[in-house]
C-alpha cells in the first residue's frame, strides 16, 4: 500500500504516550442570563492513550463518552483543558494547521445508516477525504479507494454501487475504509458494532483488529457495555456522568475492579462461573441530569457503596436505601419549574399539585421500621414539597443526611499497579474499602 | 477471486472513470447519435423561435442587472451611473436587433408556413391566403395541434436523452434518481402536473405562432396593420385597419358578441372569442402566458436560491446565525405582500425601472423578496435534519470545507423539498400577479401587454351575458396552471419521499419495476 505523502515520519515507538488529555471539559449551552444551566457532558477528564493500543471507553448512554470521542477529533470544541497529540495541543489548532492535523485522527461512526451519504457512490464516499486534501492525482486516489475496498473486505466492483445496495455490516466496512483513507494514526470507534446484527459484530471486530495490526493504528473504542470491549481493548476507562470512574488494563479491571460503578457494570455481565461472582448489583433509578450533577461524587445518587454520615452508620440498610430513593424523588421535583398559575396557588397556600408525595413516602417507608428522628425529617421534607417548595425540602434533606460522597468530589486514586486508577472516597484510609461494603450490602437483598 | 481477475476488474474500474462522458460516447456512439440527430432536427425546425427567445431573455436579464448597478452607482457618482446607462442601452439595442433577426428566421410550424389569416373571394367562395385554401379555423387548428404535438414530443425526447444516458453511458447501474423517476411513473396526478407545465411552457414559448393572430398586429399596434375581407354588402374584397375591425367585433353581451370558436364579420376566427374591445382573447391569453411565466419564474427562481443558501447556512452553523435569519424572515413575513406590491408599483410607476419587462421585473423582485421566507421556513426542518446526519460529521472530521459539505452532503437532500414548496408557492405568485393586473390602475403588468388578470377584469361586467367567455376562460387559465403546479409539487414530494405516499406506494412500486 502506498504511503500518504506528507505524513510525519514516525520515529516514535509503540507504547509511548500518543494522546494526553488533561482536565478536559465540554459543556453545552449555559451562556446568557436566561439560559438554563449548562450541560456538563464531559466534566474534567484526564487520561492518556499509548501509541498502538486500544483504549476502551465504556458507559451508559448519555454519560458523555461520545462527546469525549468527538472532542478528541475536534468535532466539538473543548470548553476547557488540553488534548495533546504527540506533544501538540490540538484544541488550539485552526485553519490549515487544523485541516492538516485532521488527517491523523479519524472516526468510525455508530450508525451505518446515517454515516454514508446515500446520494454518493461507495467510490466517491471513500475517495472524498482524499479529494478534500488534494491527495496526489485523481488516478492515485482511485487506486487507493479500490485498495481500501479490498482491505476492508469488500469487492472492487462495489466502487460504483450506492450505499442503499449494502447491508449494515457492509456499510460499516465502507465507513471504516473512509476513515482509513488518509492513513490516520488514531481512530475513534464510536460504538462501531452496536447497530449491527450479532452475527456481523464479531466479523467487524476482527476486521478492526487486523487493520490495527496492518496499519499501526491507535484506537479509542467507545462502547456502552463492558462485554464488547473485553477482548479488543488493552485498557478500559469507565465513564459516568462526564467523569472517568475507573481506568486500568483490561484484565486487571475485569478481574479486580475497585470502583463501585465498575463493579455494578461487571455484575450485569453473565458470568461463566456463577460461584465466583458476587450477586448482581442492580442500580436504582436513572443517572441524574448532566445539567445538575451532584455536588459530590457523580455516582452518589445511585452508589451501592455510598458512605453514610457518622450519625446514621447504625441505620438499617433498607431504611437507608429508602432515604436515598426519597431524596432522588425530591431532587427530581426540585428540578421542575412551576408555572405561573401554580406559583399563584402556592402564594395563597392552596397548592396541591405535589400532594402525591405522601404516597411516595408511604410506598418507601411504611413497611420499614423507621427510627423516629429519620421519620421526622422525612415528614418535614414532604410538607415542604406539598407547599410547593421542593428546593427547600431538598436542602433540608441535604443538611440532614449528607455524607462525604454527597459533599466532596473524590479523587482518582491509584488502586493497583499499571496505572489502574479509581475515582472513589473509599480508596482513602479513612473509609472501609469498596469490596467488603458491597458484598455485605448486596448479600442482604 | 484470482489475481488476474483482480487486475482486469481494477483496469476496468480505474480506467472507466477517468474517461469523460464524451469519450465513453465516442466508444459506442450509436445510441447517442440516434438520439442527438432527432434532437437536432427537432430544434432546427424551430431554431428561430428558440434563438430569439433566448436572446430576448438575455437582453432582459442584462437590463435588469445593469439597472441594479445603475441605482447603486447612482449613490456614489452620477457620471458612473450614466456610463452604465449608456452601456446598457447600447447592448440592449444590439441584442434586440439580434433577437429580431433570429425571430425572422423561417421556422417549420410558423404562421407563414401554415397561415390561417385570409379572406373569402365570394359569399361562399373559396378562401384565399389560408393554408391550402382551408377555412381559417381548420388552418389554425392544424397549426395549433402540430405545435402542441411537437412540444410534447420534444419534452419526451429530452427525457429520452436521460434514459439513453442511463442505459448506455452511465457507470452506476442504479442511482437514487432511478427510484424517483420510477415512482413518478406510477403517479398520475404528478404526471398531470407535468403535462400542464409543459403545455403552459409551450404557450409561453410558441405563443406568437399558436394564436390566430399576433399580439403586435391585434393588440399592440392594431392601427398599423390592415387586413382584407369580403364585404357582403358591396360584394367586394375590401381592406380595413385591424383596429377598426376590432372595434366592430366587440363582445359586450347582448347583440354585440363574438363567442368562442366563431368568426367575426371580417372572416377572422376566434378560438376563445373576443374581448370586450374586440381583440382576440386567445392571442391575448397566449401573450399573458409568456409574461406570467417569465415574471413568476424569475420570482420563484430567485426566492428558491435565497432560501436554499440561507437554509443550508442556518442549518449548518445553527445558533446565532439561524436566529438572525429567523428574525429577518419573520420581519419580511410581517410585511403585507399586497400592500408592499402596491407601494412599490406606485413608487416606480414613472421610473424607467418600472418599465422593464412591462413592469414585471420590479414585481418579480418584490415577489422574490416576500416569498423566500416561506420557502426557507419550509426547508429549514429538512435542512436541520440533514445537518444532523453522521455523514456531515464525517465530512467535517476529515476537514472538508463547509461550502463543499453544504453542496455535496446537504443540498441533494433538500433540493426535492425546495422543488415541492417552490412549485406550490408559484401558484401564489401567479394569483398575486393576476390580482394586481385585475386591480389595474397602474398596478400589475403595464397595458397594453396582455395579462391574465386584466382579461378577467375586462370581462367582469359581462359574466351574466352572452360574453361570459371573457372572464371564465381567462380565470380557468389561471386555475389550471395553479392546479397543475400543485399536482407537480405533490408528484415530486411523493417521488422523493415514498413514505408519505400511503396507499399509492404499491402502484408506484409496480410502476418502478415496469
Ligand atoms: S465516592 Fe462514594 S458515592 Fe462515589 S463511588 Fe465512592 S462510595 Fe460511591
Amino acid at each position: 500500500m502506498s504511503k500518504v505523502s506528507g505524513r510525519t515520519e514516525r520515529v516514535a515507538q509503540a507504547g509511548e504516550t500518543m494522546i494526553k488529555v488533561e482536565n478536559l471539559k465540554k459543556h453545552y449551552g449555559g451562556g446568557g442570563v436566561f439560559a438554563q444551566p449548562s450541560v456538563k457532558a464531559v466534566d474534567g477528564v484526564n487520561f492518556s492513550i499509548k501509541r498502538g493500543e486500544t483504549l476502551g471507553l465504556v458507559g451508559e448512554s448519555g454519560c458523555g463518552k461520545s462527546t469525549l470521542g468527538r472532542t478528541l477529533i475536534r468535532l466539538e470544541e473543548a470548553t476547557e483543558g488540553t488534548i495533546s497529540f504527540d506533544g501538540t495541543d490540538v484544541t488550539t489548532l485552526t485553519g490549515d494547521e487544523l485541516k492538516d492535523w485532521r488527517r491523523n485522527a479519524q472516526m468510525v461512526f455508530q450508525d451505518p445508516e446515517s454515516s454514508l451519504n446515500d446520494r454518493m457512490t461507495i467510490g466517491e464516499i471513500i475517495r472524498e477525504p482524499l479529494d478534500a486534501h488534494d491527495w496526489k492525482d485523481k488516478q492515485d486516489r482511485q487506486e487507493r479507494a479500490l485498495d481500501l475496498l479490498t482491505a476492508v473486505g469488500l469487492r472492487e466492483e462495489h466502487y460504483y454501487r450506492y450505499p442503499h445496495q449494502f447491508s449494515g455490516g457492509q456499510r460499516q466496512r465502507v465507513g471504516i475504509a473512509r476513515a482509513l483513507a488518509l492513513e490516520p494514526e488514531f481512530i475513534v470507534l464510536d460504538e462501531p458494532v452496536s447497530a449491527l446484527d450479532v452475527s456481523v459484530q464479531a466479523k467487524i471486530i476482527t476486521l478492526l483488529e487486523d487493520l490495527q495490526e496492518e496499519f499501526d493504528l491507535t484506537y479509542l473504542f467507545i462502547a456502552h457495555d463492558l462485554s464488547v470491549v473485553r477482548h479488543i481493548c488493552d485498557r478500559v476507562a469507565v465513564m459516568y456522568l462526564g467523569k472517568i470512574m475507573e481506568i486500568g488494563e483490561t484484565e486487571e479491571l475485569y478481574e479486580n475492579a475497585h470502583n463501585p460503578y465498575t463493579r455494578s457494570l461487571l455484575s450485569a455481565i453473565p458470568h461463566p462461573d456463577p460461584s465466583s461472582s458476587s450477586h448482581r448489583i442492580t442500580l436504582p433509578g436513572t443517572p441524574p441530569s448532566p445539567r445538575d450533577p451532584p455536588t459530590g461524587c457523580q455516582f452518589s445518587t445511585r452508589c451501592p457503596a455510598k458512605i453514610r454520615p457518622e450519625e446514621y452508620a447504625h441505620v438499617e440498610h433498607e431504611v437507608w436505601d429508602a432515604i436515598e430513593r426519597y431524596r432522588e424523588v425530591v431532587r427530581e421535583r426540585s428540578r421542575m419549574s412551576l408555572g405561573t398559575f401554580d406559583r399563584l396557588k402556592r402564594s395563597v397556600g392552596r397548592f396541591s399539585a405535589y400532594d402525591d408525595i405522601d404516597e411516595t413516602v408511604a410506598d418507601l417507608f411504611d413497611d420499614l421500621d423507621v427510627p423516629a428522628d429519620i421519620r421526622e425529617h422525612v415528614e418535614t421534607a414532604a410538607e415542604l414539597v406539598k407547599d410547593g417548595r421542593p428546593e427547600d425540602a431538598r436542602s433540608h434533606l441535604i443538611d440532614e443526611f449528607n455524607g462525604v460522597c454527597d459533599m466532596q468530589r473524590p479523587e482518582l486514586h491509584q488502586v493497583a499497579n499499571g496505572g489502574h486508577l479509581s475515582y472513589c472516597h473509599r480508596h482513602t484510609d479513612e473509609y472501609e474499602d469498596v469490596d467488603p461494603v458491597i458484598t455485605r450490602r448486596t448479600r442482604d437483598t | 477471486m484470482s489475481d488476474t481477475d483482480t487486475t482486469t476488474t481494477r483496469d476496468e474500474l480505474t480506467g472507466y472513470e477517468n474517461i469523460p462522458v464524451r469519450t465513453r460516447i465516442a466508444e459506442a456512439p450509436r445510441p447517442f447519435l440516434e438520439w442527438a440527430t432527432v434532437l437536432i432536427v427537432l430544434i432546427a425546425v424551430e431554431f428561430g423561435t428558440y434563438a430569439s427567445l433566448t436572446i430576448a431573455t438575455v437582453e432582459r436579464a442584462f437590463v435588469g442587472v445593469t439597472a441594479l448597478f445603475d441605482i447603486l452607482l447612482g449613490f456614489i457618482s452620477e457620471g458612473a451611473a450614466e456610463a452604465v446607462v449608456d452601456l446598457q442601452q447600447g447592448v440592449s439595442k444590439f441584442l434586440v436587433g439580434v433577437a429580431d433577426a433570429a425571430a425572422a428566421l423561417p421556422t417549420l410550424l410558423s404562421r407563414e408556413v401554415i397561415p390561417n389569416q385570409g379572406h373569402k373571394l365570394g359569399p361562399n367562395g373559396p378562401w384565399q391566403g389560408t393554408f391550402m385554401g382551408l377555412e381559417p379555423a381548420v388552418a389554425w387548428g392544424l397549426r395549433f395541434t402540430l405545435l402542441v404535438v411537437y412540444a410534447l414530443f420534444l419534452s419526451y425526447w429530452v427525457f429520452r436523452g436521460w434514459q439513453v444516458y442511463r442505459e448506455h453511458y452511465r457507470q452506476a447501474d442504479w442511482t437514487p434518481t432511478d427510484d424517483m423517476v420510477g415512482r413518478l411513473r406510477g403517479h398520475r396526478w404528478g404526471q398531470f402536473g407535468i403535462l400542464v407545465l409543459v403545455l403552459y411552457l409551450t404557450m409561453a414559448v410558441f405563443g406568437p405562432a399558436l394564436g390566430p393572430t399576433t399580439v403586435e398586429q391585434n393588440i399592440q399596434s392594431s392601427y398599423s396593420y390592415e387586413i382584407e375581407y369580403y364585404n357582403g354588402e358591396t360584394g367586394e374584397v375590401e381592406s380595413i385597419p385591424v383596429g377598426d375591425a376590432n372595434f366592430n367585433s366587440k363582445s359586450k353581451g347582448g347583440g354585440e358578441n363574438v363567442g368562442p370558436m366563431s368568426y367575426d364579420n371580417y372572416g377572422r376566427f376566434h378560438p376563445f372569442g373576443t374581448l370586450n374591445n374586440g381583440r382576440d382573447l386567445f392571442t391575448f391569453l397566449m401573450g399573458g402566458a409568456r409574461i406570467t411565466l417569465i415574471v413568476s419564474g424569475m420570482a420563484i427562481g430567485l426566492a428558491t436560491l435565497i432560501a436554499a443558501v440561507l437554509s443550508m447556512i442556518s442549518a449548518y452553523y445553527a445558533g446565532t446565525i439561524d436566529l438572525t435569519v429567523l428574525t429577518v424572515a419573520d420581519g419580511v413575513v410581517s410585511v403585507p405582500r399586497l400592500l408592499l406590491l402596491i407601494m412599490v408599483s406606485a413608487v416606480f410607476a414613472n421610473h424607467w425601472l418600472g418599465g422593464i419587462i412591462d413592469g414585471g421585473f420590479i414585481l418579480a423582485m418584490v415577489f422574490a423578496f416576500t416569498t423566500w421566507p416561506f420557502l426557507w421556513r419550509a426547508v429549514r426542518g429538512p435542512a436541520l435534519q440533514v445537518a444532523q446526519e453522521e455523514w456531515v460529521d464525517a465530512a467535517r472530521s476529515f476537514g472538508q470545507r463547509p461550502r463543499t459539505i453544504m453542496h455535496k452532503h446537504m443540498l441533494p437532500y433538500i433540493v426535492g423539498y425546495l422543488l415541492v414548496y417552490a412549485s406550490m408557492s408559484t401558484g401564489g405568485i401567479i394569483i398575486g400577479l393576476s390580482a394586481l393586473s385585475f386591480l389595474g390602475n397602474g398596478l400589475g403588468i403595464n397595458p397594453p401587454t396582455p395579462a391574465w388578470g386584466r382579461a378577467v377584469s375586462l370581462g367582469q361586467d359581462y359574466v351574466s351575458t352572452a360574453s361570459w367567455h371573457i372572464s371564465l376562460i381567462s380565470g380557468l387559465m389561471i386555475v389550471l396552471l395553479v392546479t397543475g403546479l400543485n399536482a407537480f409539487g405533490d408528484g415530486i414530494r411523493d417521488a422523493i419521499d415514498p413514505e408519505t405516499e400511503g396507499t399509492e406506494g404499491e402502484e408506484a412500486a409496480a410502476g418502478g419495476g415496469a
